[in-house]
């Protein structure tokens, strides 16, 4: 664990509750609950990507259908994530697939430490859940115009996909169906605050995920 | 205006691009754009409480059919609300009524201070738009449990009716009554992450604010056609 606690992407950390209304514990502790009462195939667990997916239309179409639960929360990082799922979240339940998608918030991180982070997820969920399997989503762009947060998802990606590749309990997969047009912007019709999807861009997400978390669901644990 | 009794709240602000991706400065720099291809009679400006309701059916079904215009940005507090406004955001529009709904993202300040900001920007949009209409959204309590943020919200809705005796160009709107259970608690069937409102949130919010903006609008001179005798 040393390369684990000199990452702080990697080092679980709950979320400071700087504004003083207790919302991310409340978060935290809702997700716990509710957990004890549920039999999800599928979990979702990430940030505000995947927590506003649970307030569109596209949720209850595609998602609901696969008993799948949302432990999503604006604003986490890594570090939170793994802080959670430590925690308790993954303690009353056995999904068959997790899905995890989280990184776009690790402000300050590189993109190696980004990777280490979700790792050490994948890591954690391995060891709670030995026979789920984890879909890391890749971190979408974000920003109208090219910027450097753009390229370090992008590095993210790459590493990610790399080092999960030989993990028999882990696959990538890239949910960018092409927001960034040919002159390098993105649409406030895919991307309303040029970060955060519109109930249309999720559903150009969501469909192929969808459609690939089915086949996941219908194929035994690969071995 | 001498600097010493000026909230800090009413103080303009553009937002600091911390993470380096300038999406705040992208959204102003597209509302200034709408302004110049759009005809609004109702322009909504403020924070993320704003800007969600523009991705939900409401917006189509009750909003968008007035003429509106959503300015809403993620995040933002009083200053960075009247920054964006002094800086073309208001520039050849013409709105009989504005929606202004900011405030509980003022951290840094007391509800003293968040009342006096959220009036200087009505005050700044009905010196700028003499003609038009404010309503002031009240703030929402926010919170699973009660906290000092809730109160301050609550504190803030009680010295904005206070300070806006009716009638008046600017409307205060108070739609937090409905949000608290009797143990205190808020709901995530209203708020899912116990501050953002869900679509059944917002339908609730929706209905009050949307008969106030028909009936303003009826009211508005140009639509008014006095009968000759
Ligand atoms: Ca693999």
């Amino acid at each position: 664990m040393s390369a684990g606690d000199s990452n702080p992407a990697a080092t679980p950390t709950p979320c400071e509750d700087i504004q003083g209304d207790g919302r991310w514990m409340s978060l935290h502790n809702r997700f716990v609950s509710d957990s004890k009462d549920k039999e999800p195939d599928v979990l979702f667990v990430g940030d505000s990507l995947v927590q506003l997916m649970h307030q569109f239309g596209v949720w209850r179409e595609l998602f609901s259908p696969l008993h799948a639960l949302n432990f999503g929360i604006g604003g986490d990082a890594t570090q939170h994530v793994l802080w959670r799922l430590s925690n308790g979240e993954l303690d009353n339940i056995s999904p068959k697939v997790v899905v995890l998608w989280v990184g776009t918030n690790n402000h300050g991180h590189s993109a190696e430490q980004i990777c280490g982070g979700l790792l050490a997820i994948v890591q954690v969920i391995k060891n709670k859940l030995p026979l789920a399997r984890t879909l890391v989503l890749g971190l979408l762009p974000r920003g109208k115009l090219p910027n450097p947060l753009r390229e370090r998802n992008t590095q993210v990606n790459q590493l990610v996909a790399e080092a999960v590749s030989s993990l028999p309990h882990a696959s990538f997969f890239s949910v960018d169906p092409g927001f960034v047009h040919c002159n390098g912007s993105i649409s406030h019709q895919d991307m309303y605050d040029y970060l955060h999807l519109t109930p249309q861009a999720y559903q150009a997400v969501c469909q192929p995920l969808h459609g690939h978390l089915k086949s996941m669901l219908d194929k035994p644990t690969e071995i | 205006m001498s600097s010493d009794d000026t909230s800090p709240a009413a103080l303009p602000e553009p937002v600091e691009d911390v993470h380096g991706d300038e999406r705040w400065m992208s959204q102003h720099t597209r509302f200034v754009q709408e302004c110049k291809d759009a005809e609004p009679d109702v322009l909504f400006v403020g924070d993320s409480m704003i800007q969600l309701m523009l991705q939900h059916d409401i917006w189509r079904e009750l909003f968008s059919p007035l003429h509106a215009l959503n300015f809403g940005i993620g995040g933002d507090t009083t200053c960075n609300v009247l920054w964006r406004l002094q800086n073309g955001e208001l520039d050849n529009i013409k709105p009989k009524v504005v929606v202004l709904w900011v405030g509980t993202n003022n951290h840094l300040h007391t509800a003293e201070q968040v009342a006096e900001g959220i009036l200087a920007v009505a005050r700044l949009l009905t010196s700028r738009l003499p003609r038009a209409k404010v309503i002031i959204m009240g703030l929402l309590p926010r919170g699973e449990r009660p906290n000092p943020l809730r109160e301050k919200n609550a504190a803030v809705n009680v010295l904005l009716r206070a300070r806006l005796p009716a009638p008046g160009p600017i409307t205060l709107l108070d739609a937090s009554g409905g949000f608290l259970q009797p143990d205190g608690a808020l709901s995530q069937r209203d708020m899912f992450d116990f501050l953002h409102l869900t679509a059944a949130g917002y339908a609730a919010v929706s209905k009050p604010l949307s008969e106030l903006l028909l009936q303003i609008l009826e009211e508005t001179p140009e639509e008014r056609r006095l009968p000759l005798v």
